[in-house]
């Protein structure tokens, strides 16, 4: 029989088979009588309710934490033994349903804390003037999608690389370990974007994967994660410089909006322009003010110096009459004296003389003569005449009667 | 040869020029001059603002490999 093999024949022939129909082979089953050897391999049963599958892997290909109970989805190849017993080489583990991924989520979490991973003050800020982007996300996604249109809206003149990787599924945490490489090895953008949109924590589940995680936080440049729904929260995450809640956010925190700093630029603008415009009103009601004090003071010292002037003038008043006019008045005080002396004598003659004339006239006052009993007649003395005759009180017309002449010799 | 800087540099520059008009080396004397150069810088970034685009480049490389 040209059919028949010998049992390591069987078992190759059989073996390549199985690869060419399952070279890829996904299982989904409980983990059971999970065990590490020599610290290099790693051993565990997959089963379900029916059956069990034995599994073996390299440890450094276990990416998650494992323990028997979780529900795993493995991928890998089947083969048989040379002792003709079923194996499935495994490449691959994730973390399957709710319970597992938390499980998965918390155990790594502990461990990656202690060794430091997540420590706040590794953490580096998005550089101040980030002109050079690194982006790893797929491009298809609506995630993707929405980081770009923002960026472009709010922001201009950066230089973005686009490294398009799966962001979910098994083969995501190594494209993505890759494009981190990538970037790292050459150094041209000053920060690295990790993108994904929101979906399952399944789909989300490979930013939980520990080689990933790891990458993250080795990376020489920044990284910011903007993965999934503002709940979610991956390794990936606390590992990151930066947490975005979403793509749209990490668009956010990456960029400033072109709007606000034109608006802030304006209102700097109009702020100084006033700031100017009170301080020159300042200056001016201060040069008002200084002008005003110094016209006061200098009236003030104006008004001094009157005093002073005055009490000086005084003062040299007084000085002069010491000084000057008392001596004169002193020596020449005798001479003064008698011209005061001829003066009165003059002066007292003028008034005698001017007395004298005074009793003179008084006599030959009319109304003196008058008071004697005198009487003085106008009109023309003639018989037959009108004449007037004025006594000391009466005023008397008279008609003459007769004229004769008065014998003076009596 | 002159560097041509950023749009952030000038927005930087900017705030440095006002931060100026706060400061205590503040002079009304100077405040005009400042003044012109602030708004002519404004004027420069807002052209900036309403001119520049994002470059975006996706990589030729498949990481899938």
């Amino acid at each position: 029989m040209n059919d028949s093999f010998t049992p390591t024949e069987f078992i190759s022939v059989v073996n390549q088979t199985l690869e060419y129909a399952y070279s890829s082979a996904l299982v989904i089953g409980e983990v059971a009588s999970f065990k590490v050897n020599q610290g290099k391999w790693v051993f565990f049963d997959l089963k379900d309710e029916e059956s069990s599958i034995s599994c073996f892997m390299p440890l450094w290909d276990l990416r998650i934490p494992l323990e028997d109970g979780m529900k795993v989805m493995v991928r890998g190849l089947p083969k048989i033994t040379k002792w003709g017993k079923f194996s499935f080489t495994v490449s691959a583990v994730k973390p399957v349903g709710e319970g597992s991924l938390k499980k998965a989520y918390e155990m790594l979490k502990k461990k990656l804390t202690q060794e430091g991973l997540f420590d706040p003050a590794k953490k580096r800020p998005i550089p101040d003037d980030l002109m050079r982007l690194g982006v790893i996300s797929s491009t298809g996604a609506a995630g993707y999608a929405d980081f770009i249109k923002i960026i472009n809206a709010r922001w201009g003149g950066m230089k973005v690389q686009v490294a398009h990787t799966q962001v979910q599924g098994l083969d995501a945490p190594d494209q993505i370990i890759k494009a981190l490489q990538y970037f790292n090895e050459r150094g041209e953008v000053q920060m690295i974007a990790i993108l994904r949109g929101g979906g399952s924590a399944d789909d989300l589940s490979c930013f939980n994967d520990e080689a990933l995680v790891r990458a993250i936080a080795a990376s020489k440049i920044p990284v910011i994660t903007g993965i999934g729904h503002e709940v979610d929260e991956s390794l990936s995450d606390l590992a990151a410089d930066v947490r975005a809640s979403t793509p749209s956010n990490a668009a956010e925190m990456l960029t400033r909006d072109r709007a606000e700093v034109r608006e802030k630029i304006r209102r700097s603008i109009n702020r100084v322009s006033q700031m100017t415009l009170q301080e020159i009103e300042r200056a001016r009601d201060n040069n008002r003010s200084r002008i005003n004090e110094t016209m006061r003071k200098s009236l003030e010292q104006i008004g001094l110096a009157r005093q002073q002037n005055s009490s000086q003038l005084k003062r040299i008043i007084s000085l002069i009459r010491v000084k000057y006019l008392d001596p004169m008045i002193e020596a020449n005080r005798e001479k003064i004296r008698r011209c005061l002396e001829k003066i009165k004598v003059e002066f007292e003659r003028v008034e005698s003389d001017i007395s004298q004339k005074m009793k003179t006239l008084e006599v030959l006052n009319p109304e003196k003569v008058l008071s004697q009993g005198y009487a003085i007649l106008a009109g023309k003395i003639s018989p037959g005449n009108i004449v007037k005759i004025t006594t000391f009180k009466q005023e008397i017309e008279a008609e003459i009667k007769k004229i004769q002449e008065r014998n003076r010799d009596e | 040869m002159s560097e041509k800087i950023t749009l952030n540099q000038k927005i930087a520059k900017l705030d440095n020029e006002v931060e100026w008009f706060y400061s205590d080396d503040f002079k009304l004397e100077d405040a005009a001059k400042k003044y012109q150069e602030a708004v002519a810088l404004a004027k420069d970034i807002e052209k900036d603002l309403k001119e520049l685009k994002n470059e975006i480049e996706v990589l030729s490389e498949d990481f899938s490999k």
